[in-house]
Parts: C-alpha cells; structure tokens; sequence
C-alpha cells in the first residue's frame, strides 16, 4: 500500500490533481472515523475529514516520502479535530440538525456539554453509549484511546503523530483507561 | 477506593500496554492472588478497553470522495492527463 501511496503522491507533485483521489479513497474511512469519534458529530466529522485531505493536499510537498503516510494524515486530522474541540461553543450543539439514521441521535450531541443523569445514560443504546463514554473524556485522552483502541495505532505510531514523548503517550493512555473506568463503574 | 499500592496500578497498566517486566509481573501477580480490591480494579480495566474496542468501525459518509476532489485548490500546471 505504501509504494502506491508514494507512487500517487509523487504523480500528485507532478501536477496530476486526479491522482490524488485514490489516497482519498484508501484513507477516507479512517480518517472520517478519527473525527467521528474525537468530535461526536457527523456533519463536524465530515467536514473536518474533508479539511484534513485538503491541507495534506496542499501540504503534500513537505511529506517526507520515507516515513509512513497515514502517520503524517492522522497528524493534520487530530490537530484539527483538536482545534476545533477547544473552539467549541458551549451552546453550539443543541440547536444542530439531528440525524438520527445510523441508531446516534441527540446524545451524542449533547454528550459533550455536559453528564446526563444515570437513568439516561443506561437507557442509552449500546453503540451511542460508547461514543457518549468517549466524549466525556477530556481531549487529551480522548485522542489516546481513539487512536489506541478504535483505530488500533500502536503505541509509537502514536507518539508520532501527535509528537509527543513515548513516555507522554503512555502517561496519557493510563489515564484515559482510569477515566473510563470510572465512568463506568459510577452507574 | 484503592489503599494499595500505585506502583500496582502502574504495573496493571504496564501489563495492558504489553510491555511489562518479568518482575514486575511477578509482583503484580503475587499482589493480585491475595487482593481482591486490586483484582476488581484489574477487571475493571480490562473491561474498559472490551468496552472501547467494541465500538462499531464507522465508515466516511457516500461520495466523500468526491466532495473532497471539489474542495481542492485549482492546480497550478496542467501535466497530468487532461479529460
């Protein structure tokens, strides 16, 4: 996979924009999923996605070819979906478009303002349970567990893409599972 | 909740990142044998992660593709094959 990425990159730089497609389309999902699970919101979640590809497009130049891709991609998404979590205005969700098809409905939008009472929370859905857990941590640990458990990064490939110590990584991913535990165990 | 020790906690979370010295991971089972606090909390966090890892994998929304090719700047040369 990576020497076709590296091949599409460089017809890329050389001018052919359509190349850049396929690299959208081997990313797409992951990405889309990254955001999803860091901001709680499909239409957010899309359109930062979409942003992530943009700025890898016009950044493209300065990617160094001997390193992996995805790190690189993975790097712009979570410092965009990080930004835009510290942007947030506390009352921006609750007038937002509620799209209910795929079973993740108004909690997942609220979940981030604030806790709901327990009876809720039980009553949730299992799957809309999971994204509400993981919107209750704060950001920094939230970016740990998503890349460590949802899209399965290792623990290096972490400290990578979000240029940070090992050590740092490992600090955070503990406290985000204590968090979590927590969380849980309340109810 | 806990009275034990942290550097058990640590060695908990050291065992779940996989990277875990042997003695360590002795002593974590010697505590653990004879702990019942420690266990749940062991327990507990294992069950945290089969919790987290059993999120459904989300795929990107139809022609996301697309829109994406639409929201690129207009390339600079003209090299590549033109339609």
């Amino acid at each position: 996979m990576d020497a076709l990425v590296n091949k599409r990159i460089k017809q890329v730089l050389k001018g052919d924009q359509n190349a850049f497609s396929d690299i959208v389309s081997l990313y797409q999902h992951k990405l889309y999923q990254i955001c999803y699970r860091m901001l709680g919101n499909k239409q957010e979640a899309e359109d930062i996605a979409q942003e992530a590809f943009v700025r890898a497009y016009i950044n493209l130049h300065t990617f160094d070819q001997n390193r992996k891709f995805s790190t690189w991609l993975y790097r712009i998404a979570t410092n965009l979906c990080i930004d835009r979590i510290r942007k947030k205005k506390p009352d921006y969700y609750l007038d937002a478009e509620v799209d209910g098809t795929d079973g993740l409905n108004m909690y997942s939008h609220i979940a981030n303002e604030e806790d709901l009472p327990e009876d809720v929370a039980l009553q949730m859905e299992f799957q809309e349970r999971i994204q509400y857990e993981i919107s209750r941590l704060p950001e920094k640990y939230r970016t740990v567990i998503v890349l460590k458990y949802i899209e399965e990064c290792s623990l290096q490939e972490i400290s990578e893409i979000l240029d940070l110590p090992l050590g740092t990584v490992k600090t955070r991913i503990h406290r985000g599972r204590e968090a979590l535990r927590k969380q849980l165990n309340k109810l | 909740m806990s009275t034990c020790p942290q550097h058990i906690i640590d060695y908990m979370h050291e065992y779940l990142d996989g990277d875990i010295s042997r003695e360590h991971e002795q002593v974590l089972k010697q505590h653990l044998k004879t702990c019942t606090e420690c266990q749940q909390h062991m327990h507990q966090l294992s069950d945290t992660i089969a919790f987290i890892k059993s999120a459904a994998h989300i795929t990107a929304p139809p022609h996301f593709e697309e829109k994406v090719m639409k929201r690129l700047p207009r390339p600079k040369s003209r090299v590549g094959v033109q339609k």
